[in-house]
C-alpha cells in the first residue's frame, strides 16, 4: 500500500475517533521468500497485509485494538473497541500522551524500488546461482533468498502524520558436504547487493577447508568471530542498554552509567542513518530516532529511551520505543560497531593458535547481570595455527561473559551488515582472547 | 461473500492456471492480551487478523501465496501468484519434493470449552491481574512484578481440490505471573506456573486452573530468597526436574529432533538438522524403558489440539518413543511418504500469512508409576530444579545446556536448602537413558509452549509437551558457573 493510501486510511481512523485522543498506526507489508534445500526449492511464498492499530486515550486510560480489515465498518468497530477497552485500563504511573512530531525524511537508501519489485523468478535466479556453486563442488546447499517492503504511517490527533517506506532483502546459504558445513550471508536494502554466486562460493569453500574436522580440547581459546557470530553474540548485550532494563536492575548497567565496562578500543552506537542500515527515522510512538552512543571508548554513558522512560529518568527521548502501551521497554534497533585498523585476514595471520568461527547457534543468557551466555558454534569452525587456517574443527559449546570478552578484543577493519530474527547491525569481525569453551560435539 | 464462494473461485483459478492440486485455508484469528507490570496495565489489546493462504502444486513444486483481500480480484490474483511461484520453483528444480494429496474430509471441529472467555468481563480480568501483580511484591526486593492473560479464538476453514471442506473453531488460553528480585549484586527471576505460565486449549477454565492468586506471594518470596541462596554446586549429581522443565526437555531434545522435515534437511540453514535417521526407527534406544513419548493431537486441553492440521489431515495419536525405543517422527504428507508411512498430521502455520510446516504439536511423556515425592527416595546427593531460565542446544539436537530459576539440594533422600542458578548439561540420548523414574499421573500437566520458533520467515508455533517430574542419574550440574 502506498504512502498516500496509508495516510488516507489513518486520517479516516482519526475522523472516526471524533473528539477522543487517538493514534492510528497503519502498517503495510509485502514480500516473498524462496527457500531451498538439497539444491532445490522446497518452500516458496509471498504474502501481503495491511494492519491498522488504534490507540484511544480517554481520561488518561489507554485502549488498543487492531484489525487487518480496512473497510469503513471494520475501522469503526476497531475504534469503538479501543475506546471500550480504555475504560478498563487504569492510568499508569507516567502519563503517555500522544506525541507531536513534524514529518521526518527517511535516510538515503531506505527504499529501493528494485527490491520492492523483485519477482519470484528473480529470487529463483539468485537461488540458481547459489546452487550452481554447490553442484560444481558436489555438495548440497540449503538457504533462502528474501525480498520485502514495509510501509508505516503514524497519525494522531495532535496533528502528527509520519510515513516511512523501506525495503530489505537477504540471503543465507549453508553448504553441506559429507563431514563439513559452511555458511555465508548477505543483507541489504538493495537487491542488487545480493550476489548469490559469491555467497555460495564462500559457503562451499568452507566445506573444503573444513573437511575431516578434528576435535580440539575445550578451554580458553583465542577466537576470531566473523560478523555473523559476533553480531549474534552482541545482540544479547544490546538489550542491556534499554532504559527499562537499567531501571529494573536486570542490566549490567545497574552498576552505573559513566563507567568503563569494556576495552577502550570498543565503541558502539545505535544509528538508523548508517548507510548499510538506512532504517525508519522515528519510533512506533512517533518520536524521532536519534543516534545514541552505547560504548564510547569502553565507557557506557547512555541508555536508549522512549517517552515513558525519558520522563521517568529525566533523560531525552531517544526515539527507541515500541507501539504504546507495551510491556517491552525501549531497545537499540540499529547497532553499529566501530572498526579497527587491521583486516580480518591480518588478524588471522597474526594469530599463533586460535579458532575462526563462522556462526553461533542458540545463544541464551545464563546470568543476565554478569552477561554470561551459552551457545554453540556451527557451519564452519576452523583451527588457526601460526597465522594459517589448518583444519576444520568439530563444534563446541561456550559459556562466556560478553563484557569480559570485550575487554580482550580487537575489531577488524572491514564491517558487514548481519541480521537475526530480532536484530540488525553492522559489525566487523573480532579477535577475542580467552574465550571459554567447555564441551564439544562429535560433528 | 462467503468463504465457500471465494474458495471455489480460488481453486478454479489455481487449477486453470496450471496447478495439479491446490488448497486454500481461511484463518480469522482474534487475540486478546492483558498484562500488568508494576501496577500499570501495560497491555490491554484486542487484535483481529483475517486472510487466507493458497498452496498450489505444479510439476512437483509447491507455491504459496497469502492475502487479506477477501474479494474475487483478491483470490484470483493470489491463486495465480501461488501458481506462478510454484512454476518459478519447478523451473529450477533438480528433484521433486511433493505429490498431489488425495485425501478428502468434510467435517467440523470445535475446542471443548467449559467457560467462554467472552463471558468474563474485561474489568474482572484486569482486576485479577492487578491483584496477582500486587501479591508478587511480597518483599521490598521485588523490583518488577508482571501478570498476564492471553486468549485466542481462531476460525479456520480449509478447502482443497480433492473436495475437502473442514471448518474449525479453536480456543486457546493462558496466564502467568513473574517476579524479579534485585539487590546490589544480583537479580533473580521467578515465574509461575512453570516458566511462561499455563497455556492450554480451552476457555477461562484454563486461567482458573493456573491459580495465580493463590501462588503469587510465594513466587515473590522465592525470588527474594534466591538473592541470598548459595550457588548451585558444580559437578556430577542426580537430578530431579519439575514437570515444566521436563516439558522443555522434551521440546528441545526430542520434539525438534524428531521433526521429519529437519531430518530430511529442510531446516538445515536455520533451525538445523537432527542426529536422528529414518534407518534408526525401531532400533535406536533413545531413552530408558521409563521413557514413552507420544503425539496426541486429540487430547483434551492439549495446547495444539485440533481436529485437522493445516494441510487437511485428521489428528491422530502416534508413538514417537515407546519404552525407550525410537519408533516414529512428527510428519507431513510429503515427508511421511519418504519413509513409507502416513502423515501423523503435525502440520501447522502460525496464521494465514504463513506456509504450513511440521510442528511438534502435543508431544507427551506418559506418566510413570511412582508418586512425585517418591522420586527423592534413593537420591543421596542431588539437585531438584524447577522452571526454566535458559535453554540452548546444538543444531543436531545433541549437546544441550539448560538452566532453571530455582533449585534445592537433595541430601539423603530429602529436599534441603535452596540453591540459585541451577544449570545442567548433557547429550540427548545419554540423558534420556539416565532417566530412571517418571512421576505418576497426579503430577502430570499438559504444559503448553506459546512461543516455539521455527522456519523462515520465522513462525511462532503453539505446542505442548505434557509431562510430570522425572529423575535422571549422574548429570553434570552447575555448568557455566564452574570456572
Amino acid at each position: 500500500m502506498r504512502e498516500a493510501q496509508r495516510e488516507e486510511l489513518a486520517r479516516s481512523v482519526l475522523d472516526l475517533a471524533a473528539n477522543d485522543a487517538c493514534e492510528a498506526i497503519v502498517t503495510s507489508t509485502a514480500g516473498g521468500l524462496t527457500r531451498f534445500t538439497h539444491n532445490a526449492v522446497h518452500q516458496n511464498l509471498a504474502s501481503a497485509d495491511t494492519t491498522v492499530r488504534v490507540r484511544t486515550i480517554v481520561d488518561g486510560r489507554t485502549g488498543v485494538a487492531m484489525t487487518n480489515d480496512t473497510c469503513p465498518a471494520s475501522l469503526a468497530q476497531t475504534v469503538a473497541r479501543s475506546r471500550a477497552i480504555a475504560a478498563f485500563a487504569p492510568p499508569g504511573d507516567v502519563p503517555r500522551p500522544l506525541l507531536h512530531t513534524a514529518r521526518i525524511s527517511a535516510p538515503h537508501g531506505a527504499f529501493v524500488a528494485a527490491t520492492a519489485a523483485a519477482s519470484p523468478t528473480a529470487r529463483a535466479a539468485t537461488v540458481a546461482a547459489i546452487v550452481a556453486e554447490a553442484e560444481a563442488a558436489s555438495v548440497w546447499a540449503a538457504g533462502y533468498v528474501t525480498t520485502s517492503q514495509t510501509g508505516i504511517t503514524i497519525a494522531n490527533s495532535t496533528g502528527t502524520l509520519l510515513s516511512f517506506d523501506g525495503t530489505a532483502c537477504g540471503l543465507n546459504v549453508k553448504a553441506n558436504a559429507a563431514d563439513a558445513t559452511g555458511f555465508a550471508e548477505r543483507y541489504a536494502n538493495d537487491v542488487a547487493a545480493l550476489d548469490g554466486a559469491a555467497a555460495g562460493a564462500i559457503a562451499v569453500a568452507k566445506t573444503r577447508v573444513g573437511a575431516a574436522p578434528i576435535a580440539v580440547e575445550p578451554g580458553a581459546w583465542t577466537v576470531i568471530l566473523e560478523p555473523a557470530a559476533i553480531g549474534e553474540l552482541l545482540s544479547y548485550l544490546t538489550d542491556h542498554f534499554s532504559a527499562q532494563a537499567y531501571v529494573d536492575g536486570s542490566s549490567f548497567l545497574a552498576d552505573g552509567l559513566g563507567r568503563t565496562y569494556v576495552g577502550e578500543n570498543v565503541t558502539m552506537w545505535d544509528d538508523h542513518t548508517h548507510p548499510s542500515l538506512a532504517d525508519m527515522p522515528f519510533d512506533l510512538e512517533g518520536a524521532p530516532r536519534t543516534r545514541v552512543p552505547l560504548f564510547e571508548a569502553g565507557v557506557a554513558n547512555h541508555v536508549v529511551t522512549d517517552a515513558r522512560y525519558a520522563a521517568k529518568l529525566d533523560m531525552p527521548n531517544t526515539g527507541h520505543g515500541f507501539a504504546v502501551p507495551s510491556a517491552m521497554g525501549p531497545e537499540p534497533r540499529s547497532v553499529v560497531v566501530s572498526t579497527g585498523s587491521r583486516s580480518t585476514q591480518e588478524l588471522i595471520a597474526q594469530t599463533k593458535r586460535g579458532l575462526l568461527v563462522s556462526r553461533f547457534w542458540y545463544i541464551r543468557p545464563v546470568d543476565d547481570r554478569k552477561t554470561i551466555v551459552t551457545g554453540m558454534t556451527r557451519d564452519g569452525t576452523f583451527l588457526i595455527e601460526d597465522g594459517k587456517i589448518t583444519a576444520g574443527v568439530r563444534n563446541m559449546r561456550f559459556n562466556q561473559s560478553i563484557l569480559e570478552a570485550l575487554r580482550h578484543c580487537e575489531f577488524a577493519s572491514d564491517a558487514a551488515r548481519t541480521e537475526g530474527y530480532s536484530y540488525r547491525m553492522v559489525v566487523p569481525a573480532v579477535k577475542i582472547d580467552g574465550f571459554r569453551f567447555d564441551s564439544r560435539t562429535e560433528f | 461473500m462467503t468463504f465457500d464462494t471465494l474458495a471455489a473461485r480460488a481453486l478454479d483459478t489455481a487449477t486453470s492456471s496450471g496447478a495439479s492440486y491446490a488448497d486454500i485455508r481461511f484463518d480469522d484469528g482474534r487475540a486478546e492480551r492483558a498484562e500488568v507490570r508494576n501496577g500499570d496495565v501495560v497491555t490491554l489489546a484486542d487484535s483481529r487478523s483475517c486472510g487466507y493462504g493458497i498452496r498450489a502444486l505444479v510439476d512437483g513444486a509447491w507455491g504459496f501465496a497469502a492475502s487479506a483481500r477477501l474479494d474475487d480480484t483478491g483470490v484470483d490474483e493470489t491463486a495465480a501468484l501461488a501458481v506462478a511461484i510454484a512454476k518459478a520453483g519447478a523451473a529450477i528444480a533438480k528433484h521433486r519434493f511433493a505429490q498431489a494429496p488425495t485425501e478428502r474430509y468434510v467435517d467440523t471441529f470445535r475446542t471443548p470449552v467449559v467457560r467462554d472467555p467472552a463471558s468474563v468481563p474485561l474489568g474482572d480480568r484486569v482486576a485479577l491481574l492487578l491483584d496477582v501483580e500486587r501479591a508478587l511484591h511480597a518483599t521490598s526486593s521485588i523490583r518488577v512484578g508482571r501478570a498476564w492473560i492471553d486468549l485466542w479464538q481462531t476460525e479456520k476453514v480449509f478447502y482443497s481440490t480433492t473436495g475437502s471442506r473442514i471448518a474449525q473453531t479453536i480456543l486457546q488460553s493462558g496466564s502467568g505471573c513473574s517476579a524479579l528480585a534485585v539487590n546490589d549484586d544480583d537479580a533473580q527471576d521467578r515465574s509461575y506456573p512453570g516458566d511462561i505460565g499455563l497455556y492450554q486449549s480451552g476457555g477461562w477454565e484454563i486461567v482458573d486452573a493456573a491459580a495465580l492468586r493463590e501462588n503469587a506471594a510465594r513466587i515473590g518470596e522465592e525470588a527474594t530468597q534466591l538473592l541470598s541462596a548459595p550457588q548451585c554446586p558444580s559437578g556430577v549429581r542426580d537430578v530431579i526436574l519439575g514437570g515444566s522443565q521436563v516439558s522443555l526437555q522434551i521440546h528441545e531434545s526430542l520434539g525438534h529432533a524428531a521433526e521429519l522435515d529437519r531430518i530430511m534437511g529442510w531446516e538445515a540453514n536455520f533451525s538445523g538438522t537432527s542426529f536422528l535417521r529414518a534407518s534408526e526407527l525401531g532400533k535406536l534406544r533413545y531413552g530408558s524403558p521409563h521413557v514413552t513419548i507420544v503425539i496426541d493431537n486429540t487430547m483434551p486441553r492439549g495446547f495444539a489440539t485440533v481436529g485437522y492440521d493445516d494441510e487437511g489431515s485428521k489428528s491422530v495419536v502416534d508413538d514417537i518413543v515407546r519404552d525407550g525405543v525410537l519408533v516414529g517422527f512428527e510428519s507431513s504428507r510429503d515427508t511421511a511418504r519418504t519413509i513409507g508411512r502416513a502423515t501423523n498430521a503435525c502440520v501447522r502455520a502460525e496464521n494465514w500469512r504463513n506456509v504450513p510446516m511440521i510442528r511438534m504439536c502435543n508431544l507427551n511423556l506418559l506418566p510413570g508409576n511412582v508418586p512425585f515425592d517418591a522420586l527423592f527416595d534413593g537420591v543421596d546427593d542431588g539437585i531438584y530444579m524447577e522452571s526454566n531460565r535458559s535453554w540452548s542446544i546444538d543444531d543436531h539436537r545433541l549437546n544441550f545446556q539448560f538452566g532453571c530459576q530455582i533449585g534445592w539440594e537433595i541430601k539423603g533422600g530429602k529436599k534441603t536448602r535452596m540453591v540459585k542458578n541451577p544449570t545442567y548439561a548433557g547429550v540427548t540420548p545419554q540423558f534420556w537413558n539416565a532417566c530412571d523414574a517418571v512421576a505418576d499421573e497426579h503430577s502430570w500437566v499438559a504444559w503448553g509452549t506459546p512461543n516455539c520458533g521455527k522456519g523462515e520467515p520465522m513462525q511462532t508455533g503453539r505446542t505442548a509437551q505434557a509431562a510430570s517430574p522425572a529423575r535422571f542419574r549422574n548429570v553434570r550440574v552447575g555448568v557455566g558457573y564452574d570456572a
